[in-house]
């Protein structure tokens, strides 16, 4: 079935960067204009084999969506259908682009992009060209430069790991509140990033794993009716935390949605549950608004 | 009746509550007194009711700590009471040495925390130190209460894991002793009792209830287990461990007997 969200898109153009990623050209079969989109966007293909895949947009513009696909040979199919059976002329269901992965303003930038995940680092790396920033560092780690997309647009920052692994520690080791660090890549990367960034202020960590099954929060605003105080909840905090870090005291006790001590009433906006424990509950919403959850307790311990 | 075949397995103390277990091969207690140096630090919420002088005992929420802040599980800290100073490391790189024994070092230490807390600019953590006395959690129940010594039964944490199918590190409970070789569960039944910990008489206090520290993984920054809700699910009760009160003078060391 089709939901309003989704596009109905023809494959005008394919090419094989290397051995095994291929770019795809999608298209309105009228011409119409696509939906605008910002870097770090990504739209979910349906594939012919009935795979749902979520892809990076990697040029921007509306006249087309432009995706590359890396075939994962022991994946579980969604990218060997699109090599196998998708061809131009091929009609795709497309979901409109969304951003879980948004580019920040900051002073300095550091991408690090490991295999095909360079898809949305290239997208962000080239509005940042286009717009004369200057502090933009680029660390593209791939398996050898005949597995390297887009090889000839990165002079001098790609590495490839059959001349052994690059050594991320001298470029994370100085944590710099002045620099956003962008990662995406295969899980391995990611969790090493992480890992190396343990000192860093986690709201200048920015990871997306290119995997449907990436998981993890996304973030979004909390209002606090009694004093319409706007908080903005990241991914790494809870809403309990948040709402503390604003100077709005939560009580709270078992901190793990269990005692129902810091329940709160939501007056708009959409939760992830039906009633909002502040310690677990996220917005399902971009905004959610909450107040204190009058109810009288059981007991008073 | 007396029966053996505990054993203690592992020892650990927290300099600093918080952050890293630093383990011990043995250790000297002394009647109603803790583990020595352990959480004789915390970094204190600087908008909270901790202030230089505060004796009396205060909820963990003054603190930042597991339960809210995951990320100091990201670094491995190492407090050197001898010399008193603090190195944090990450993947085996030195990321902070601070003198904890002059302003400079607290100074260095806290701008280190509060980056890694992300806290707003000009916010830097407190930290708490206060003669004589502990940040652990029971030290809201009075003072008697704050240097009880927590014990983790082995059993116990196996129990849990073959009922969930979890994977549960013992080091999530941050307790200071580790003991092996008892029933399950069977460290419920001594609480009121008096038992052997290789030689040193103690006695078992109080379960300890579990927060959301525990889900917390030992060294990765990240919360990755619901374990307070897998133990209400699993058993209707939210306990893990036990608090002991130490009566007797002596030393434990790792491999001595537990004595019930």
């Amino acid at each position: 079935m089709r939901s309003l969200s989704e596009l109905r898109l023809r494959v005008s153009e394919t090419t094989d960067l290397t051995p095994t990623v291929r770019r795809f050209v999608l298209r309105d079969p009228w011409g119409a204009a696509l939906p605008d989109h910002e870097p770090g966007a990504h739209v979910v293909i349906s594939t012919p084999a009935g795979h749902k895949r979520a892809y990076s947009l990697v040029d921007p513009g509306t006249r087309e969506y432009v995706v590359c696909v890396r075939r994962q040979s022991d994946g579980r199919g969604g990218s060997a259908s699109m090599h196998d059976e998708v061809q131009v002329g091929t009609e795709l269901l497309v979901s409109k682009p969304a951003n879980r992965f948004p580019l920040l303003p900051s002073p300095k930038y550091l991408f690090i992009a490991g295999g095909i995940g360079i898809t949305p680092i290239r997208a962000m790396v080239h509005r940042l060209r286009v717009q004369g920033h200057t502090g933009v560092r680029l660390l593209y780690l791939t398996q050898s430069a005949e597995e390297t997309p887009f090889l000839q647009e990165f002079p001098g920052s790609v590495h490839h790991s059959d001349g052994g692994l690059l050594d991320l520690w001298p470029h994370l080791a100085d944590p710099d509140d002045d620099v956003r660090v962008y990662c995406c890549g295969p899980a391995p990367l990611m969790h090493t990033v992480r890992t190396l960034t343990a000192h860093w202020r986690a709201s200048r960590i920015h990871t997306e794993q290119f995997t449907t099954e990436s998981g993890g929060f996304s973030p979004f605003t909390a209002v606090w009716a009694p004093t319409g105080l706007r908080v903005e909840v990241p991914a790494h905090l809870s809403l309990l935390d948040a709402l503390r870090r604003g100077g709005v005291p939560v009580e709270s006790s078992c901190e793990a949605g269990v005692c129902g001590t810091c329940r709160l009433a939501v007056l708009d906006g959409e939760a992830e549950h039906d009633s909002v424990l502040a310690c677990v509950s996220r917005a399902a919403s971009p905004q959610i608004v909450v107040g204190p959850h009058h109810h009288f307790r059981k007991d008073s311990s | 009746m007396v029966t053996s075949g505990g054993r203690v397995r592992e020892l650990f103390v927290h300099p600093v509550k918080g952050l890293s277990a630093q383990p011990l091969a043995q250790v000297a207690l002394r009647p109603g007194e803790g583990i020595p140096h352990d959480r004789v630090f915390a970094l204190a919420r600087p908008d909270g009711r901790y202030h230089a002088g505060t004796r009396e005992g205060l909820p963990k929420q003054e603190f930042f700590a597991l339960v809210s802040d995951h990320r100091l599980s990201g670094v491995d800290a190492r407090f050197d009471a001898g010399t008193e100073v603090l190195v944090a490391r990450v993947a085996g790189h030195e990321v902070l040495k601070a003198d904890l024994g002059t302003d400079e070092g607290v100074g260095e230490a806290m701008r280190f925390f509060a980056r890694l807390l992300d806290l707003p600019a000009g916010m830097v953590p407190v930290l708490a130190r206060e003669p004589g006395r502990r940040f652990t959690d029971a030290t809201a129940a009075g003072d008697r209460p704050m240097n009880w010594i927590s014990m983790i039964n082995l059993s116990s944490v196996r129990d849990l894991e073959s009922r969930t199918g979890a994977t549960v590190d013992p080091k999530r409970f941050r307790a200071n002793v580790l003991v092996d070789g008892l029933p399950a569960w069977s460290e419920v039944d001594l609480i009121g009792e008096e038992f052997g910990l290789d030689g040193v008489r103690v006695r078992a206090v109080r379960q300890t209830r579990r927060c959301a520290a525990t889900e917390v993984g030992p060294g990765t920054g990240r919360r990755d287990l619901p374990v307070v809700s897998l133990l209400q699910r699993t058993y209707g009760h939210q306990f893990m461990g036990i608090y002991l009160e130490v009566l007797t003078a002596g030393v434990v060391r790792t491999g001595g007997e537990v004595v019930v």
